[in-house]
């Protein structure tokens, strides 16, 4: 087992890991930036060093000073979370090549599966259905508009190296596509340094389901079911669930041998995440793959019994699993606390929180670094707290979301705490009817 | 005198157990002076150069108290001519080029922008840190061969 892990993260998921570190009595290394001099995840771990000023690009995407970090503090493995370098390939390389391991898939088998345009080649080659696009990256606007000539308008332009929203554009007319995709590049590129778009079909209104899957160092494949995340706005996630209410067993039976046929064809280690979208006759098409531990893990800890995190390093040290996959037990709804006003189109709201009081009781778990009098710096970000709710059944999940949202209070910034409310009132969303459309439909 | 500096002043005499102190720096002379009740009154005495500060009325006297010890006046005249050089990297910090050669420099040697002081070996790389004040080396901050995080303390050069 490792003897030290740093964490190239900051945050509810750099706290997320050294609590489970702690619990398998592994002592534990923060990196943080001169902004996060005060974060809880600096507090919790046995070692902490500073490794640069506030910008991301000087500090948590700094390869060298946190591979320096790792060096200085004897660190022989670093977890990276998720975003940063958490799908960085030439970063899980350089650490093998530092004799550090990468608590992730190898730097090749990112670039396979988390490049979007390759793991589509490679899904498809194995028989999983696939969206029809590009065949890997689009050299230019030129080819763009040929192919999206070839599958009929709309198509979606996404960066290759993109996530969370970042680099992606819904293009209806051929007049627009130009634009769109200079737009999406150096979208792109600000975010991820790269500029690779590549290009789909737009399926409208899908649902987004995914697949949590683990590969151990000893050629064995698990799936522990799906997570339905189609409550999105602007492509970033805002309500994830699981089970998912529109999934019938036979089709969450073959998406989960699907996304098993894709992680074996590619010999894949560690946690990942198989996206698919749904349509309204339960076609499912692959989209991407994460090659990370998820923002939404939670969710699926909740109702299939497994610590995430822990098997993922329990993998990364060339150990067995320890959670197989078991039936899911009850429904769990995860509701993202972004610092964000949900009444001036979601902008950031950093700041101060003045009084903070986090929901308790039975089945709510809370996934966050805030504390009271904690302040949010404007240089990340925005998602402070992750409330994950668990019941017997998703009407009880419901219920108990709204009992836990009334006791939660966070004063001071602004939180997309009411946004969640009243998507619980929402009809639509109570009978689980509904696809990635919903909060542009409902909520503006 | 910088606001800054004044600032820290300010920030130095509140924690600690002196209740009266006063510096001077050229023309400019301050005093500050801390009641019982712990606010601190400060008195001061600009040449005409600095218009910008205002003399507060000097009728409060402090208590005598606690006088300032020989080891806590330093500490604060410190605070007015010493430059702290920072490491601007993560590593491990070195003294000299090389496990047997002479370090970089010693205390009491003269430093200008540009000088190196010593290494810090990040990655298998040895990246020299330069001096960017004009003084003398009078403290050194780390032992040799001990990691540094970002923007710790390297030395203290007390500048011309």
């Amino acid at each position: 087992m490792f003897k030290k892990i740093l964490i190239a993260n900051r945050g509810e998921i750099a706290l997320r890991v050294i609590r489970t570190c702690k619990e398998l009595g592994i002592p534990t290394v923060a990196v943080y930036s001169e902004a996060d001099r005060d974060s809880l995840h600096v507090v919790f771990a046995d070692e902490a060093v500073c490794i640069g000023p506030p910008p991301s690009n000087q500090s948590y995407l700094k390869i060298p000073s946190i591979l320096s970090a790792a060096q200085i503090t004897g660190a022989d493995a670093i977890h990276p979370g998720y975003g940063f370098l958490a799908e960085n390939a030439e970063f899980s390389d350089i650490c093998a090549e530092s004799n550090i391991k990468f608590i992730g898939p190898s730097g090749d088998s990112i670039r396979r599966m988390g490049d979007k345009a390759f793991a589509k080649e490679t899904m498809k080659k194995v028989g999983v259905p696939v969206v029809p696009g590009s065949e890997g990256v689009v050299r230019d606007v030129e080819e763009a508009k040929k192919i999206a000539a070839d599958i009929g308008y709309p198509v979606m332009l996404k960066a290759t190296a993109g996530g969370g929203g970042k680099g992606m554009r819904i293009v209806f007319e051929e007049c627009e596509i130009e634009k769109a995709f200079q737009s999406a590049g150096n979208e792109s590129n600000a975010a991820f340094g790269n500029a690779d778009i590549y290009l789909e079909k737009y399926i409208q209104n899908p649902r987004h389901v995914e697949i949590q899957v683990i590969g151990d160092q000893f050629g064995n494949y698990y799936q522990y079911g799906e997570r339905d995340c189609s409550i999105q706005r602007r492509h970033q996630k805002l309500i994830e669930e699981s089970p998912s209410p529109f999934l019938t067993s036979e089709i969450r039976e073959k998406m989960g041998n699907a996304a098993l046929l894709g992680v074996k064809s590619v010999n894949y280690e560690g946690v990942g995440t198989v996206e698919f979208l749904v349509d309204k006759d339960h076609n499912f098409f692959f989209i991407e793959m994460n090659t990370r531990i998820q923002v939404e893990h939670p969710v699926t800890e909740m109702v299939r019994n497994i610590d995430l995190v822990k098997n993922q390093i329990l993998v990364a040290a060339g150990r067995p699993i320890e959670d197989y996959p078991q039936e899911p037990r009850g429904h769990a709804i995860e509701f993202r606390i972004n610092a964000e006003d949900p009444d001036n189109n979601f902008r950031p709201s950093p700041g101060k929180i003045e009084y903070l009081h986090f929901p308790g009781g039975f089945g709510i778990r809370i996934d966050s670094h805030i504390y009271n009098e904690y302040f949010i710096p404007p240089y990340y970000d925005s998602l402070i707290a992750k409330m994950i709710v668990w019941g017997t059944d998703r009407p009880h999940a419901i219920r108990r979301a709204r009992r836990a949202l009334e006791e939660f209070r966070l004063e001071g910034v602004k939180t997309t705490i009411p946004f969640h409310q009243k998507v619980l009132e929402n009809e639509n969303f109570i009978a689980g009817n509904f696809d990635t459309s919903f909060i542009d439909q409902h909520y503006k | 005198m910088d606001i800054n500096l004044l600032k820290k002043l300010i920030k130095l005499v509140e924690g600690s157990g002196i209740t009266d102190f006063s510096v001077q720096e050229g023309d400019l002379k301050v005093r500050i002076s801390k009641n019982p009740d712990k606010s601190s009154h400060i008195y001061m005495q600009p040449s005409p150069n600095y218009g910008i500060y205002q003399t507060p009325p000097a009728t409060q006297l402090a208590d005598p108290g606690q006088s300032m010890t020989p080891a806590e006046a330093p500490a604060i005249q410190d605070q007015l001519k010493f430059y702290e050089v920072k490491s601007p990297i993560v590593g491990t910090f070195y003294r000299a080029p090389s496990p047997d050669a002479d370090p970089y420099i010693q205390i009491g040697d003269s430093v200008s922008p540009g000088s190196v002081l010593c290494i810090v070996e990040a990655m298998k790389l040895m990246n020299e840190i330069e001096c960017d004040a004009t003084g003398k080396v009078v403290k050194i901050l780390v032992e040799n061969a001990t990691p540094v995080e970002y923007n710790q303390p390297l030395f203290l050069i007390e500048t011309v």
